[in-house]
């Protein structure tokens, strides 16, 4: 028995300049058929141009795109087995929701529609509206109608272009469930662009992050939150406190750090800079990884654990949590999330505190990158 | 103080009904001097009501002629400058390319130059070059004076046109050509209504450069011209009054057309 592969995307070496900008670097990159894939990045990052590059709307400026055995890079876009879901949607102002959904079908010759484009729009919950205009439908029944659009001429591939881009917070999280569920029933392989953190690691399998047209790092979302290998991804995937620590020793599958007179232990596995005694590495924890107890309490923390003392600066109540910033010699601004189940009322402003966490939880980054890349673009999407 | 009172609240109104007054004044005489009987000559006293003119539209010599040729040279004028002019402001829009920028002003030298400077000069153009004057340079001049207004009325409606509704069709199997006949042409199609009812207006009532390219021909406007002069039938007010209507009943169509789209919307 062979694999079906005809949904695979496989980019090898494929690169787009504009004159002296070059919006993506050489990229080999491959989809396997029927996953769900996010191309994650701040704007201008690259990745619209990469997913217009499948789609045959820009052509590469060297490298090749195949899908399956096909080779499509010189193919016009209304050769390809692909459809793409646009940013803003795009539905033909002219024609109704019937003649959106059928337009695909149409102009492959396909005479009989109307079963369909009925059956399609019933999936996506617009029956009634079959004979309206795109304008007199609500922003996320028109992202339905781009969906349905798409879907009926079932692509080996569909591109998705920001397609929650355009709606309230409340309806986007609604809609990512909705495509996911729709990706799981007819099993496509879905390549979606997206510009905000979340949604790719809600609804992707695979993720790539795209910092300046070059992937930063790919993998399961919840493999490139705990094993960031970049800054970029540190800081752009959710938060990261990053200290700068000198490499003491090395003792078996951990490595013993100094950081501000204090003592860091970092499992060796998950440390990816060169890591020589005596070196810098920069330290990575994320701030829901860390305990906060008041100083009068350090002494009932468990032995073993990674340590740092403070003070907190600020705090702020939300809800679920509550985030604290704290001060310590290490870091002026340390970042650290408690869950709001047992307050301890000592944990205000002022007070002296201890943070620790589990070793396992630690990462370690080459410090010879800047240490805030991907911060702002991060807070931009947010 | 009431009257103040009623006199803001209803000034939009007054104001618009004023200035309707003024423009249909001229037409409201017009039609009603179609219907005289007029003594002598000239019709510009009435005298006693008769629908004669209107049973004889064509009585008089010549004029029935004359419409007729203005109507086939407003059509063809028409076709020709939509065409041309549609494709000139795609490619004024879409494309980047040398001299783009001198185009896009020099198209609107026609609109801006006086029209008898045009017509001495289409004129020059013409005797030098040993045309025949008549229809054909009559239909020259014409498309040449209407596809500013065309390339004018089209371009702001493709400006306006979002580039990935054609990606998007594309995507969708649309190769080229069905691209431009399903998507492109019908979301520019008011646009180019807009264009192709300018531009035959303006051929169907040119007065100027139709006279001095015209040589022996007569088109409508001036066969009016030419026998104002000697005495003005009663059968050009009609004509006038006909076009009046079927220009009225044009808006009105297009108003109930749009209404009932309106409705099925709600």
């Amino acid at each position: 028995m062979t694999t079906d592969n005809s949904g695979d995307v496989r980019l090898s070496g494929i690169s787009k300049t504009y004159g002296a900008f070059t919006a993506v670097h050489p990229l080999d990159l491959t989809v396997p058929q029927g996953s769900f894939f996010a191309l994650l990045g701040a704007s201008g990052c690259g990745k619209t141009t990469t997913l217009r590059m499948i789609a045959g709307l820009e052509e590469p400026s060297s490298g090749s795109v195949h899908l399956g055995d096909q080779e499509v890079t010189h193919l016009p876009p209304y050769k390809r087995p692909v459809n793409t879901v646009f940013q803003s949607y795009a539905l033909f102002p002219h024609l109704d929701i019937f003649e959106n959904v059928a337009f695909g079908l149409r102009r492959r010759g396909i005479k009989s529609v109307k079963k369909q484009v009925e059956d399609m729009l019933e999936l996506v919950q617009l029956g009634e509206q079959a004979r309206k205009k795109p304008h007199q439908l609500s922003g996320g029944q028109q992202q339905r109608v781009a969906v349905a659009r798409a879907l009926i001429n079932h692509p080996k591939v569909l591109l998705l272009d920001e397609p929650l881009g355009a709606l309230d917070l409340k309806l986007r999280r609604q809609m990512q469930l909705e495509l996911k569920r729709i990706q799981t029933e007819v099993g496509i392989t879905f390549v979606h662009v997206t510009h905000d953190q979340e949604e790719a690691m809600t609804m992707a399998d695979t993720v790539a992050v795209m910092n300046a047209g070059r992937v930063e790092q790919l993998g399961a979302p919840s493999d490139l939150y705990e094993n960031p290998q970049t800054t970029f991804v540190a800081n752009f995937l959710g938060t990261s406190n990053l200290i700068e620590a000198e490499i003491d020793t090395r003792s078996g599958e951990d490595i013993v750090l100094k950081a501000g007179g204090g003592k860091l232990v970092l499992p060796r596995t998950r440390c990816s800079a060169p890591g020589t005694t005596g070196g810098k590495v920069l330290v990575g924890v994320r701030p829901e990884k860390i305990t906060l107890t008041h100083a009068d309490d350090a002494g009932e923390i468990a032995e073993g654990r990674n340590r740092i003392t403070g003070k907190i600066a600020d705090s702020s109540f939300i809800g679920v949590s509550t985030q604290y910033v704290i001060d310590s010699p290490v870091c002026p601004e340390f970042e650290v999330y408690a869950q709001n189940i047992d307050r301890d009322a000592r944990l205000v402003p002022g007070a002296d505190v201890v943070l620790h966490w589990n070793p396992a939880h630690t990462f370690g980054l080459d410090p010879a990158q800047d240490i805030d890349a991907g911060v702002d673009a991060g807070e931009e999407a947010a | 103080m009431t009257f103040v009172n009623w006199l803001k609240r209803n000034l939009v109104v007054i104001a618009g009904l004023a200035t309707l007054g003024y423009l249909l004044l001229p037409n409201v005489i017009v039609t009603v001097f179609s219907f005289n009987k007029p003594k002598g000559r000239f019709n510009y006293e009435w005298q006693q009501f008769s629908t004669d003119a209107w049973q004889h539209p064509c009585g008089v010599a010549g004029m029935c002629g004359s419409l007729s040729l203005s109507l086939q040279i407003a059509v063809w004028a028409t076709i020709g400058a939509t065409v041309l002019g549609t494709m000139i402001a795609f490619a004024l829009v879409r494309y980047r390319f040398r001299a783009r920028g001198a185009i896009n002003s020099l198209i609107f030298l026609p609109m801006a130059m006086p029209e008898v400077v045009m017509a001495a000069s289409l004129l020059t153009l013409f005797l030098n070059l040993g045309a025949q004057l008549g229809f054909y340079t009559i239909l020259i001049a014409h498309i040449m004076f209407c596809l500013s207004f065309v390339v004018t009325a089209v371009k702001a409606r493709v400006m306006s046109m979002d580039p990935r509704l054609e990606q998007a069709a594309q995507d969708l199997y649309a190769g080229p050509v069905q691209t431009f006949l399903r998507v492109t042409l019908p979301i520019a199609a008011p646009g180019i209504a807009a264009g192709a009812l300018l531009a035959f207006a303006l051929s169907f009532d040119d007065f100027i450069i139709t006279n001095f390219n015209a040589g022996s021909t007569v088109t409508f406007p001036m066969f009016v011209w030419g026998s104002a002069q000697r005495g003005t039938p009663v059968q050009i007010n009609v004509i006038g009054t006909a076009m009046f209507l079927v220009a009225v009943l044009f808006v009105l169509a297009s108003m109930v057309i749009g209404n009932r789209k309106g409705r099925q919307k709600a």
